[in-house]
C-alpha cells in the first residue's frame, strides 16, 4: 500500500482516508473532487498517474481541509498515529500540514513499530517538521529545492524563514557544501533529492546523479512542480525501484514532462501533470 | 538516585530540543504581555508566559512563549490591540530572513523570498504563479493570489497563519516595488 498524506485548500473536505482515483483535472476520493492545484493534490495525481501507468495499486491518502489554521493537519496527524500499524504502508509519503513536533514524534514511534517498516519520504513541511524533530535520518527521501537545502544544513531553524542568511546566499554550486552540511548535522533523509537548476541527488553525503537536461527555467516559477516529484519518488519507490533509482528517474521525468507541456513561467501544474505518462514512457524505455 | 537524574535529564533535552519551534513575543511593560495572552488563549493559539532569556531580554521581565510557526496570524491578533516590541526564535537565527533574489524570464520576473517564489507578469503586474513552502496555508494562498494584480490583492500576511506566510509576504513585497519602479 502507497499513502499519502496531507491538507487540501478547502475547508468543507473532511478527513479522507480512501483510495484515490482521477478526475478532470482532479482527484477523487470518497466522492470528493479535489482540484490537482499545486500541493499535496499535485502530489497524489502523479502519483496515481504513475500507478496506473505500471499497473499498481492506486495510493491511499489521508487528506483533510485546512487552510492555515492547523485543524485539519491535526486530523491526519492523528488518523496516522492511531492507523499506521494497522495499515502498515509499504511507502508513506508526508507532505503540507502543520509542523507539529510532538504529533510528529508519536507518528514516527507508530511507525517504528511497523514490520516491515515503511519506506518514508518526506516534503514540504513534513520534511520541516522531521528536520526539526530530530528525525530526518530516520527518513528515506527528503526532496528539498535550494533553500529549503540552505535549511536542512542549519542545525539551529525551525522552518526556512529562520535561517542563517549566509547559507541562503550561497549560490546554487554550492549546493554540494550544504548537503555535506546537512548530514553532518543529522538534518538530512538517506536520500536527498534537492531541486534546481540542476537537480542533485546525493545518499550520505555522496553525490549520486546531477541532472540537468532537458533544462526548462520557467520549471521552478511553476507552483506544484516539486510536488509532483515528490508523487513520482513515492509512486516509484512503491513499485519495488531502489530509492536512489526512484529519485533520478522522477527528477528526468519531472524535467521532460515539462519539456512535453512545452511550459512557460504563467503555466500550470495540471498541464505539467497531463505529460506525465508520456515522459514516464520515454525515461523507462531508454 | 541514578534512575532519578536520568529520568530528569531526559526531560531537560526534551525540553530543549522543544524550544526549536518555540518563539517569544517581547513586551514593554508586563500589562502588555498578560493582555496578549489572553487574547491568544481565546483564539485557541498555544501561548504561556515566560520569563525570556537573559541574551533575548529587551522591555519588561515577562514574555510570550509561541508556537513560532504560528508567526503571522499572531502578529495580526496582536498588533491592533497590544503593543510588543518584536517576535524572536527562541533559538538560532533571530531575525526572519529579509534577503530576495530576482529571476528574470522573458516577460516574467520571479522574486524568491526564503523557501517562497513568486512570479508575476511584468507588463501587467498580474500574478501567474507562486512556488515553494510547506505550511498549510500555502496552497490557500496559491489560489486567492494567482491571476490577480499585485497591488489588488490581498497580504499574505493578512490572511495568512504561517512563516511561510510571511516568507510569501515578502516575495509580494519585493515584487510590487520592482513592478511599481518598473525597473525590471
Amino acid at each position: 500500500m502507497l499513502i499519502i498524506a496531507g491538507i487540501v485548500p478547502a475547508l468543507h473536505i473532511p478527513l479522507l482516508t480512501d483510495v484515490v482515483s482521477q478526475g478532470q483535472d482532479s482527484i477523487i476520493v470518497s466522492g470528493y473532487s479535489i482540484p490537482c492545484g499545486q500541493g499535496t493534490a499535485a502530489t497524489v495525481s502523479v502519483a496515481l498517474a504513475v500507478t496506473d501507468y505500471l499497473g499498481l495499486d492506486s495510493p491511499r491518502v489521508a487528506l483533510a481541509g485546512d487552510k492555515g489554521s492547523g485543524e485539519g493537519s491535526q486530523k491526519v496527524y492523528q488518523y496516522l498515529i492511531n492507523n499506521i500499524e494497522k495499515l502498515k504502508p509499504r511507502v508513506l509519503a508526508l507532505h503540507y500540514w502543520m509542523p507539529n513536533l510532538d504529533l510528529m514524534r508519536m507518528l514516527y514511534k507508530n511507525i517504528e513499530k511497523c514490520s516491515p517498516r515503511p519506506i518514508l519520504i518526506a516534503d514540504a513541511a513534513s520534511m520541516y517538521t522531521a528536520k526539526a524533530a530530530g528525525l530526518a535520518p530516520g527518513f528515506d527521501i527528503f526532496t528539498p529545492d535550494t533553500s529549503e537545502m540552505a535549511f536542512l544544513a542549519d542545525p539551529e531553524a525551525f522552518h526556512p524563514a529562520y535561517i542563517n542568511k549566509h547559507l541562503f546566499k550561497l549560490d546554487e554550486d554550492k549546493i554540494p557544501e550544504l548537503i555535506n552540511l546537512a548530514y553532518k548535522h543529522q538534518g538530512a533523509a538517506k536520500i536527498l533529492l534537492v531541486k534546481g537548476k540542476r537537480d542533485i541527488i546525493a545518499d550520505g553525503g555522496n553525490i549520486l546523479a546531477t541532472i540537468d537536461s532537458p533544462n526548462i527555467p520557467a520549471m521552478e516559477c511553476i507552483g506544484g512542480t516539486g510536488d509532483t516529484i515528490t508523487g513520482m519518488c513515492a509512486a516509484l519507490a512503491y513499485s519495488g525501484m531502489s530509492l536512489d533509482q526512484a529519485a533520478i528517474a522522477s527528477a528526468k521525468v519531472n524535467r521532460m514532462a515539462g519539456l512535453l507541456a512545452a511550459v512557460n513561467p504563467a503555466s500550470s501544474i495540471n498541464a505539467v501533470i497531463k505529460q506525465i505518462p508520456a515522459a514516464l514512457a520515454q525515461a523507462l524505455n531508454t | 538516585m541514578t534512575w532519578f537524574d536520568k529520568r530528569n535529564k531526559l526531560t531537560n533535552d526534551k525540553q530543549e530540543k522543544e524550544k526549536i519551534s518555540c518563539g517569544l513575543v517581547l513586551f514593554d511593560s508586563v500589562q502588555d504581555a498578560i493582555q496578549a495572552e489572553k487574547i491568544l488563549t481565546k483564539n485557541k493559539n498555544r501561548c504561556r508566559l515566560v520569563a525570556p532569556p537573559p541574551e533575548l531580554r529587551k522591555g519588561c521581565d515577562l514574555a510570550l512563549e509561541i508556537s513560532l510557526i504560528e508567526q503571522a496570524i499572531i502578529e495580526r491578533l496582536l498588533e491592533p490591540k497590544v503593543p510588543y516590541i518584536e517576535i524572536t526564535p527562541l533559538r538560532g537565527t533571530t531575525e526572519l530572513l529579509d534577503v530576495i533574489k530576482i529571476y528574470t524570464y522573458d516577460g516574467y520576473t520571479m522574486v524568491k523570498a526564503g523557501n517562497m517564489k513568486l512570479t508575476f507578469e511584468d507588463v501587467s503586474g498580474i500574478i501567474v504563479n507562486t512556488s515553494g513552502g510547506g505550511c498549510p496555508d500555502i496552497p490557500y494562498l496559491h489560489m486567492e493570489l494567482v491571476g490577480h494584480r499585485l497591488n489588488e490583492i490581498p497580504r499574505p500576511r493578512h490572511i495568512g497563519h504561517t512563516l511561510c506566510a510571511l516568507m510569501l509576504d515578502r516575495a509580494v513585497e519585493g515584487a510590487l516595488k520592482i513592478w511599481e519602479e518598473g525597473t525590471v
